[in-house]
């Protein structure tokens, strides 16, 4: 049993391959041994498992002696851990096995070594103890410990993690740390067509927040979960990547986006997901915390087999990151500090001879808006907008603060986790692409305007 | 030409890991930071962190036994030393920019491959233990099919 407190699935970072890890055993006399292994996998919150592609001395002295001591370092942190170990098993067929396999000769591909590193068997041992190695760095690393990097480097992805990391330490707000993160995904990954999507109470849906290198944004874009590739990805908690999409799924997304581009107002309350139309494979990654499904990561290429376990091994780390820094901004006291920042002077909208008119109608029977007869949002997003609509004619107040909204009652929102941050990005983006004259801006950490530049005719049903 | 070769693991740039056994045949590990040897490369001295190699010391300390690789990350090319340890010392003064200098070459090394410099930098390494070994055996560690073969 772990006698250490510390969880092997703290340390998941350290199980991904990305920093090679040490391993030393000895032989029945006491002769030490030591070598760079380029992965120990995760089996269990007791186990981890080894890969033997050859036979050798290590996987001989484990019989003379089955203890071994592994060091692993968080790719991020750039912390090691230490794990002794007792060498318990080899499996040669099995789930184990099959896993390692495939990622061993997916490395051994990307390296040129197709063929020379082949899986012999999954070594599989028990942790006895995890322990931090203290004073393993001199100092933390210095915040400019990402530099900048040609994405055509070799090892980029590395810097990537890092440079993921930063900036959603930095990032203050749920948009900043969205579209950042997406940026370095594009820069370091070279993963130019991705989005991000979060679950949305009482989350049997995805809703589409942030989207990087598609025509359209596609934000407010839904998708059940269970259903299609990305639903299937979230309900299974499973990361699906796939090369050579189906035909058919290629060629239905041609045809919506042809219908779209000939549809001048397509008045229907779906927004199509963006898609490539000639996407070739995609890499869907589910964003979780514990056993919780924040949200989904997804990015496609025009490539072939534009994605490979190589990626998915640095995406899975980001995706860590990205789950957890969307989970801190969207607990109430995530992105709420009234007062803690000056709220920035806010922009006044000038009247004008041309405002320009707008009808907006509010369905209450499903949250529902719409704009000049067009689709513009609906859920708690609706709710939300409706609310801010009114008090503004009602009072001619413009400034609202997130804390309001959340002891508002009425909008019905969870006490925890109620994803304020990713609905408001939602309704400032839908009013962005369908509404511009209405406008959401952020005046300070917790703070925003509702900036109106037109006459307004509120009708609700 | 082996010697030549050898050369080649003792020049700055190179990626060194020590292993240690106890007397309970419990396994060790830790990073070195530099290394250097007589000319024959029958022994050397190799620098560890006092930060992180306690448990090494206390383990040669008891059985004298050690192992020492070191690679080239450029090219995975591997050599594991095996010896016995004549001397732990703290490393004195003297060797401080030695060490020093091996550590930010490593970071040089290793950021050319895409690795981030100043975290790699930013290693423990000073005060640093100074162990001599007396080399007894020696062999290729390079991954493939020959790793484990006695070199000298």
């Amino acid at each position: 049993m772990i006698s250490s407190p510390t969880r092997l699935t703290s340390l998941s970072r350290c199980f991904l391959g990305v920093i090679p890890s040490i391993v030393s055993t000895s032989d029945a006399e006491g002769i030490p041994n030591v070598t760079y292994v380029s992965q120990v996998f995760y089996v269990d919150e007791q186990h981890v498992a080894l890969s033997c592609q050859f036979f050798n001395k290590t996987r001989k002295n484990l019989d003379g002696n089955p203890l071994a001591c592994a060091h692993v370092i968080d790719p991020v942190s750039f912390q090691a851990w230490r794990l002794r170990l007792r060498f318990l098993r080899s499996e040669t067929t099995g789930q184990l096995f099959e896993s390692m396999k495939v990622r061993i000769e997916a490395i051994a591909s990307q390296t040129g070594m197709a063929g020379v590193f082949r899986l012999l068997s999954a070594d599989v041992f028990e942790v006895l103890s995890v322990e931090r190695v203290e004073g393993f760095l001199a100092a933390p690393p210095p915040e400019d410990a990402v530099e900048p990097v040609s994405a055509a480097g070799r090892r980029t992805e590395l810097r990537g993690l890092q440079c993921v990391s930063e900036q959603i330490n930095k990032a203050d707000d749920l948009e900043t740390l969205l579209s950042s993160v997406l940026e370095a995904l594009d820069g370091y990954f070279g993963f130019a067509h991705t989005m991000v999507l979060v679950t949305e109470p009482p989350c049997d849906q995805l809703v589409a927040v942030a989207s990087r290198g598609y025509g359209e944004s596609g934000v407010g874009a839904e998708v059940v979960i269970g259903e299609g590739l990305i639903g299937t990805a979230a309900k299974q908690r499973r990361i699906l990547r796939i090369a050579g999409l189906d035909s058919n799924l290629r060629y239905g997304r041609a045809v919506r986006r042809e219908v779209l581009s000939r549809e001048s107002h397509p008045v229907a309350p779906e927004i199509p997901l963006p898609g490539l139309p000639d996407a070739q494979s995609t890499l869907i990654i589910p964003l979780t915390v514990g056993v919780d499904l924040i949200g989904v990561l997804v990015a496609e290429s025009r490539a072939l087999a534009g994605f490979d376990e190589w990626h998915e091994g640095y995406l899975e780390v980001a995706a860590n990151q990205i789950a957890l820094g969307i989970d801190r901004m969207s607990t109430p006291d995530g992105g709420d500090d009234e007062g803690a920042v000056a709220p920035r002077p806010l922009a006044v909208a000038k009247p004008g001879p041309a405002r320009p008119k707008h009808s907006l109608t509010y369905y209450a029977a499903d949250d529902c808006v719409f704009v000049d007869n067009e689709y513009l949002i609906r859920n708690v997003p609706g709710r939300i907008f409706w609310k801010l609509l009114t008090t503004w004619s009602r009072e001619g107040r413009n400034e609202f603060s997130n804390r309001e909204l959340r002891l508002d009652e009425s909008l019905g929102l969870p006490e925890f986790k109620d994803n304020l941050e990713s609905r408001l990005i939602l309704l400032r983006k839908r009013l962005e692409e369908k509404c511009s004259a209405i406008r959401i801006e952020r005046t300070g950490r917790g703070r925003f305007a509702l900036v109106v530049d037109a006459e307004l005719e509120l009708v609700e049903k | 030409m082996l010697k030549s070769r050898l050369r080649e693991y003792l020049e700055p740039r190179v990626s060194i890991i020590v292993g240690t056994v106890s007397p309970e045949k419990m396994p060790a590990s830790c990073r070195a930071i530099a290394i250097r040897a007589n000319d024959e490369v029958t022994s050397f001295t190799v620098y560890v962190p006092v930060a992180t190699s306690q448990e090494t010391i206390a383990n040669v300390a008891a059985t004298r036994r050690i192992a020492v690789a070191c690679s080239r990350p450029a090219t995975h090319s591997t050599i594991q030393f095996k010896g016995t340890v004549r001397e732990v010392r703290l490393a004195p003064e003297a060797d401080h920019e030695f060490v020093s200098g091996r550590l930010q070459a490593f970071a040089d090394e290793l950021g050319d491959f895409g690795y981030p410099r100043k975290s790699i930098a930013s290693l423990a390494h000073w005060p640093a233990f100074a162990i001599d070994v007396d080399v007894e055996a020696l062999f290729e560690q390079t991954p493939g099919p020959n790793a484990g073969a006695s070199l000298r």
